[in-house]
């Protein structure tokens, strides 16, 4: 989520509301004015609500910087600082606006619950800001829709989480549908709840609608999918596909690393980048965990552990 | 039904015996048949069998040993117990290399990872039905009546035991719907189901999270089970996780209410959701509705309790259950958590 664009956009079109119909140019004008100095363009109670997190999750990114200097007890004291820290904030625009849905997604994210508590509050949020419609179209160009979606995406990923997939799926295909350009990646949850399920229809399915764009977690649900269904001529090729077409797939795989919750939403990556593998084979975690064999069988096959040694080498990463 | 081993060989020498019998004297046969048992029991070795009988038979004290003795042996007696399973095993291969349940059961120590356990029965499976099938139709073609009814039935049983196997074993390794596909196979094969493999089919749907597929193995109990409805453990405890999946909290504790009214000491067996290994032979043979046949539901139903990012190990659905259970029975959490303190309790 970038919540200064998200500000900036909600100053300009309160104020385009106000100052009455402009030209695209006029508009244009107007934005680069507000993204020139949001705070000063701040009004109402929403929008101190999001330039409050927008603060917050600057400070959150920027105390993460520094990460890889600090021990294990260090660091393990310092995320519990700064997650306290982004959760105060998060009350606080809570308390500076109640309908900031956002606020209280983020809330909920940073209060470190457990799957099964954590959707519990997720399904409440929703049950209290259902009043709200969604727009015609595409629910992902109104503004002030976009909260709606992240929580319903963080449904989704909390589900797969609490190792309910047919939940997850179908809360992912509802942000699919509501969002067809899904920038939200719902799609990534929805196939890897799909190659948990070993519904290998509704993964060609979902391929299909998104024309077959490859990325970490395609390739990855694929995988795993083929092992499930005892493929195992086909499970090796797809792991070759994410071995050989995913920047350092079979070092993220073998050498899982920690990855922050997403607050609120998944942080951006390039397709079939490391970063993302990284954010794959986390989502993937419950699902790798629950086919016991998996990684001893990746591990196996020595053209990927021979790829995430040398990808290891190249990047002066831990093997 | 399960499978008892016991009882197996004891029907394999005894039609041997009538087979036997029936080309002599009428009222001699009458005599020697009376005095089978007792020979059975005292002096197996006086009886008419195979190779294939001998081998049958030490499977079957192999799988007394390791099914039945094992798990209550102390650390001591273990090692010298799983030795002579082995010995045991490897002995009526020698005797019999197509005694299937001794080469299956031979595999599990054979074979290094629960994978490689996998496709050693499913790369195997079709051999041994056409062996069956083989034995079957000699059955079939030497006997008459009930004889050659029980004799075909003892033919297939090797390989009912395998698909179970597998079947299981796919559970395991995650594999779900190939447990689901192995286990109709096995029903197709065996429709009374021998071997119970619709409970392994249940946690597999459960798995799939497959409401229909479920709800449609309930009502195919009339068939498969008419003796018995579907409401043993482990077709409670499929809907007490697909109840929690879809969030219907109140349904999941109503089934475990059910397992908890049905059981014997099923409050304690739902707490510890203790791990044990398969029955090497067959699942064990237990009572239905007994507190050992819940403690096997549980332990096989792993799968179903450990799954999802749940902090404390135990998995998102095992931590609920046993925290509904330790509310609805607040003495019987008491007694699991003094058995799980190291040096107390239970070994």
């Amino acid at each position: 989520m970038n919540a200064w664009d998200e500000l900036v956009e909600r100053c300009a079109i309160r104020r385009r509301k106000k100052i009455g119909p402009l030209s695209d140019e006029a508009y244009a004008e107007l934005l680069l004015a507000v993204r020139a100095d949001p705070e000063s363009f701040v009004d109402t109670s929403v929008e101190r609500a999001v330039l409050i997190m927008a603060r917050a999750l600057d400070a959150f990114r920027a105390s993460c910087r520094n990460d890889d200097l600090l021990d294990d007890a260090a660091y393990e004291a310092e995320r519990t600082r700064r997650m306290a820290a982004l959760h105060a904030e998060c009350v606080r625009a809570r308390e500076t606006d109640e309908s900031s849905l956002d606020a209280s997604l983020l809330q909920a994210l940073t209060s470190e619950l457990e799957p099964d508590p954590l959707l519990e509050e997720l399904l409440e949020l929703e049950r209290d800001f259902a009043s709200d419609e969604p727009p015609e179209g595409d629910a992902w160009d109104d503004i002030f829709y976009r909260p709606h979606l992240r929580l319903r995406a963080a449904v989704a990923r909390t589900c797969l989480d609490g190792a309910r997939f047919r939940m997850a799926e179908s809360a992912a295909a509802s942000v699919m549908d509501a969002a067809p350009r899904d920038p939200l990646g719902a799609r990534h949850t929805y196939m890897l709840a799909c190659a948990r399920l070993e519904d290998e229809a509704g993964f060609d399915a979902v391929c299909a609608r998104f024309s077959r764009q490859e990325s970490a977690w395609s390739h990855l649900s694929r995988t795993l999918l083929l092992y499930k269904l005892d493929r195992m001529g086909a499970a090796r090729r797809a792991l070759r596909g994410f071995s050989e077409l995913c920047a350092g797939g079979a070092y993220a795989l073998l050498r899982p690393t920690y990855v922050e919750v997403y607050l609120p939403d998944r942080p951006e990556a390039a397709p079939c980048s490391f970063d993302e593998c990284l954010l794959a084979v986390r989502e993937a975690e419950p699902i790798i965990a629950d086919v016991p064999d998996f990684i001893p069988w990746c591990q196996g096959q020595e053209w990927l552990v021979e790829s995430a040694r040398r990808f290891a080498e190249g990047r002066d990463l831990d093997w | 039904m399960a499978h008892n081993p016991q009882r197996e060989d004891y029907q394999r020498l005894s039609l041997r015996f009538a087979r036997e019998l029936d080309q002599g004297d009428p009222v001699a046969a009458t005599r020697a048949f009376a005095s089978f048992g007792r020979r059975f029991a005292q002096d197996r070795d006086s009886l008419p069998q195979s190779d294939a009988d001998r081998a049958f038979h030490l499977a079957v004290l192999a799988a007394e040993i390791v099914d039945y003795q094992l798990p209550f042996a102390s650390d001591e007696q273990a090692q010298t117990l799983i030795q002579r399973g082995k010995d045991l095993l490897d002995e009526a291969l020698s005797l019999d290399p197509s005694c299937h349940d001794a080469v299956r059961m031979r595999s599990s120590s054979l074979t290094p990872s629960i994978e490689a356990r996998y496709q050693f029965l499913s790369e195997r499976a079709e051999d041994v039905r056409a062996s069956c099938e083989q034995a079957r139709e000699s059955a079939g073609a030497e006997l008459d009546g009930e004889r050659r009814a029980l004799a075909q039935d003892i033919a297939m049983r090797p390989y009912w035991r395998w698909l179970a196997s597998l079947a299981e074993e796919a559970l395991i390794c995650g594999r779900n719907r190939v447990a689901a596909d192995v286990a109709e196979r096995l029903l197709a094969s065996d429709p009374r189901d021998t071997s119970d493999v619709r409970f392994t089919l249940a946690y597999a749907l459960a798995k799939l999270e497959d409401e229909k597929g479920l709800a449609e193995l309930e009502r195919r109990y009339a068939e498969i089970s008419p003796l018995r409805g579907p409401d043993d453990a482990w077709i409670m405890l499929s809907n007490v996780a697909l109840a929690h999946k879809r969030c219907d909290f109140a349904g999941a504790r109503a089934w475990l209410a059910r397992i908890i009214e049905l059981y014997p000491g099923a409050a304690g067996a739902l707490i510890r959701q203790a791990e044990l290994p398969d029955g090497e032979f067959a699942r064990l043979r237990v009572a239905p509705y007994s507190e050992d046949e819940l403690i096997l539901a549980i332990s096989e139903g792993i799968v179903l309790l450990q799954e999802g990012n749940d902090r404390s190990g135990r998995g998102v659905l095992g931590s609920w259950v046993a925290r509904e259970v330790a509310r609805l029975d607040p003495a019987a959490a008491r007694e699991a958590a003094v058995e799980a303190r190291p040096g107390e309790g239970q070994r």
